[in-house]
This record gives C-alpha cells, structure tokens and sequence, in this order.
C-alpha cells in the first residue's frame, strides 16, 4: 500500500551482470573500468566500517579487486555480482581489521540498547492527557522553499550526520540509501537478519532526519 | 470476538515508519498506521519528514575513484590478463 | 446538544485513558475541560464520525458550553454521560465489522484490474476491530473513485450505525 521507494542508482539487470562477467572474463577493459566506477564508492564505504583509516580503507578495496580478478571464473552467479564483490570486500576488511585490533565485532550488527526514533521528550506522557502523542508537531518541510533541500549547504548536513553514525548504521544507510543496495543485497554483504538491517536503517535514518531539522528549523 | 483496536499512538507510529515504506509492516499493522495518518497530521508531517531525508540522502554523489588508484587497478587488470 | 462518546469496556477514554463515572449515570456528573482540539477537551461524536471512532462502549452525552467542530470529531468544554447506547454489543459491532469487511471485498474486486494489496488487508484486520475496517473499506473507495468516494462509505457507514442503534440523527 505505500509507495515503493525507486533508488535513482537502482541496480542493473541480471542479463546485464552476466554480461559484463563474460566480459570481464574475456579480459575486457572496459568492462572492468564500468564495474569499478560503479562499485568503488560503497565498497569504500563498506570497507570503511570495519578498519580505522581511509588509507586502510583504499587498500581494502584495491585488495579486493584483485580478489574479483582471481576469483571472477569461479564466479557461479549464485548470488548477485554486486553481493559476491561486496562480500570480497567484508572479508578481507575483516582480516584487516582485526590485524590492526579495530573490527566491527559482528554483535555491533545486532542492535541491543532501544534508540528510540524521536527523543521520548517530544510526546506527551501519562500525566498530560493523550499518551503517546505530539507535544508540538514536527514541522511541515513540504513548505519549505523547492531547493532548500537541494542545495550544498543541505547535503552537507546529511553527509555529516551520516560520517557521525555509529560504524554498523553507517554501512548500512550508505548501502541502502546512499548506494541503493537493496535489504537483501545488504543482509548477504553483512550477513545480518533482515529484522537486524531494519533496526539500524530506521535508526541512522531517524538519526540523521533529527540532524536535518535542526539544520532545517534552527 | 473482535476485540476494538487501540489505535497506535503517534509514539508508536513513529517506529514504525521504516518498516511501513519498506513495505514490510504485516497487513494489519499497516492498515493502523494509515488510519492513523488519516487523523493526525503530525505524524504525517513526520512520515513526510523521513521521505524526505531518505531522498535527501540519495542525492548525496558517490565519490569517484581517484584516478591514482584508477591507474594502479588498471595496471593490475593488465597483469591479470596477461596471465 | 446530543453527541456521542466510545469507551473502553471500562469506561476509561481510549486516547487519555481519562476514566469517565460509568457506574454513576443517574448523579450526571458535568465534566469539564477547555477546548483545545487533540490536546484538550471533551472529544465526542456526531453520529457522522461515529464509523471513525467505533469502539468497545457507546454513549451518548449531553454537551453544554464552548462546543467546536474539527475534522472528524466534536470537541466540547462541558459534557455529561446520560446513558449508554445498549444496542452497541458485540454482536452488533461484529456484524457491522463483518458488514465493512464484505464491503471492502466488493469495493476492491469491483476495480479492473481488481486491487489485491488492498484485498490482501482485509481478514487479517478484522480482528483489529471496526473502526479499523471502517477505515479500509473507505480507503478503497477513495482509490476507486476519489475523496468524495471516501466521504460516501463513511456517510454509508454512519447510516447503518444509526439505523441499527435507533439514535437520533
């Protein structure tokens, strides 16, 4: 009933992966070139989350790339191409992670203590009549001037809220939101429950619509 | 016997807003929280809110590779391929 | 004014959990409240919005002093319970949750092609009681042919509330 969200980077078709493996098995360049412009920024992103640096993070990824290229014959096409990258890319952050003593360790992917989407604060309790409901109402952004949202100075906002996520929200609205993955395609890279992804999506979400109103009222 | 609902409140709505434009609140669950929107405007203001941000954050361009690293992974490909 | 009022099986407000004197009818006790819509106030039904509200307990109240209409409700600085509708039991509020459920079936099989996500709704809400199912049949009305659609089921619904309870309209 409620309106599928479209991503504007949805991913490719499956006739479309099978050919660009062929491709790439047939050591076409420009077919690897493709598949590594489309790929790079979340797998930096993914990678990101689980060492302490950039740098380790680029590393990660060039690592990784090479473990595409020596593995992509043995590539059945059981999963999605993007997935078996991603999953190169969680594996090996892991190692590099945990030679350098900094890992996600994999309960950070099960959220424990309850985040509550909005500050409790903002809603009346027991002793002020309706329980449960707005003190104030949030405010209407569809008012809002049309590019107030667009513009630099915005996305910035966004883009730092995102930076300042706990490392597992992180990964996981960039995959979702930022890269367009799917729950699916992000359960698989992750290996967490599709109840576990939801629980951070809706979390880094409510964390950085609470950083746009700010941004946006104050 | 059909016991009356509790109509969610706008605390509870607001939990449940990533599961409703995932599309994956049981059918029962979202049929209380589109009544609920149909009689407080707060909660939709805040649902349009989350919309919102969500399509904000998929504006956010994807960083390029810099063209270093590019080069590097090119030079690798040509390795690979020679082999 | 006559209006009226859905309580919980104990007479406790669905929404504040505010707890009314079922038990004292006779004695007629006048509560009060400023009006102040979805924050303060007594909120009651016309017999239009009763489908909106349906719910365990009907009342019908008398309203005196500031009284304003909002969307979907009555809301009034001063009211009192003076009885209970008792033709509002279980049978009757499953009959007409039945009677909601059947036609949000027609209403979304009468589309071409017929709306399934909405169909698929249905049963599993049934349980959730009638307000709920009230809701849904009137939203498919409302994708079928638009808001005055949606007014429509819900002026259907209200009637049949009125008939089958003998209220004044």
């Amino acid at each position: 009933m409620a309106p599928a969200q479209a991503h504007p980077r949805s991913a490719p078709s499956a006739s479309e992966e099978a050919d660009l493996v062929a491709r790439l098995r047939g050591g076409d360049e420009r077919a690897f070139e493709a598949l590594v412009e489309r790929h790079y920024a979340t797998m930096l992103a993914v990678a990101r989350g689980y060492v302490r640096t950039r740098a380790v993070a680029e590393e990660v990824v060039q690592e990784a790339w090479l473990g595409v290229l020596n593995g992509i014959d043995r590539f059945e096409g059981r999963s999605s191409l993007k997935t078996w990258i991603m999953r190169i890319v969680v594996n090996i952050a892991i190692t590099r992670g945990e030679r350098e003593t900094r890992t996600i360790p994999f309960s950070a992917f099960a959220p424990e203590a309850d985040e509550p989407a909005v500050d409790p604060d903002r809603f009346r309790d027991e002793s002020d009549g309706f329980p449960g409901h707005w003190r104030a109402y949030p405010g209407s952004w569809a008012s809002l001037p049309e590019d107030t949202l667009l513009v630099r100075e915005t996305l910035d906002v966004v883009k730092r809220a995102i930076e300042e996520l706990p490392a597992a929200q992180r990964i996981v609205v960039t995959m979702r939101d930022v890269a367009g993955c799917s729950a699916e395609e992000v359960c698989e890279t992750l290996d967490v429950s599709e109840g576990n992804q939801r629980v951070l999506l809706h979390r880094a979400r409510s964390r950085v619509r609470s950083a746009l109103e700010r941004h946006l009222d104050g | 016997m059909a016991e009356s609902a509790d109509h969610l409140s706008c605390q509870e709505v607001v939990e449940l807003v990533t599961e409703y434009l995932d599309e994956s609140l049981p059918a029962e669950d979202a049929s209380l929280f589109e009544q609920h929107l149909n009689f407080c405007e707060g909660c939709v203001w805040y649902v349009d809110q989350l919309r919102t941000t969500v399509e904000t954050v998929g504006e956010i361009r994807e960083e390029q590779i810099p063209p270093e690293a590019k080069e590097r992974l090119l030079g690798a490909f040509r390795d690979w391929r020679r082999s | 004014m006559i209006a009226y009022k859905f309580l919980k099986l104990d007479g406790t407000s669905v929404f504040t959990g505010f707890r009314w004197p079922i038990e004292e009818l006779s004695i007629n006790t006048w509560i009060e409240a400023q009006v102040d819509p979805c924050r303060s106030g007594i909120h009651v039904c016309g017999t239009e919005h009763l489908p909106l509200w349906a719910g365990q307990t009907l009342y019908e109240l008398e309203l005196k002093g500031e009284i304003r209409e909002d969307s979907g409700k009555l809301i009034a600085s001063r009211a009192r319970l003076t009885r209970r509708i008792e033709a509002w039991e279980e049978s009757v509020r499953d009959r007409y949750t039945r009677m909601c459920a059947d036609r949000a079936h027609e209403l979304a099989r009468s589309a071409s092609p017929p709306l399934e996500q909405w169909e698929a709704v249905v049963e599993p809400s049934v349980r959730e009681g009638p307000a709920l199912l009230g809701f849904i049949a009137a939203r498919i009305a409302e994708e079928l042919d638009g808001p005055s659609a949606y007014t429509a089921e819900r002026a259907r619904q209200s009637v049949w509330l009125v008939d089958e309870l003998g209220l004044e309209t």
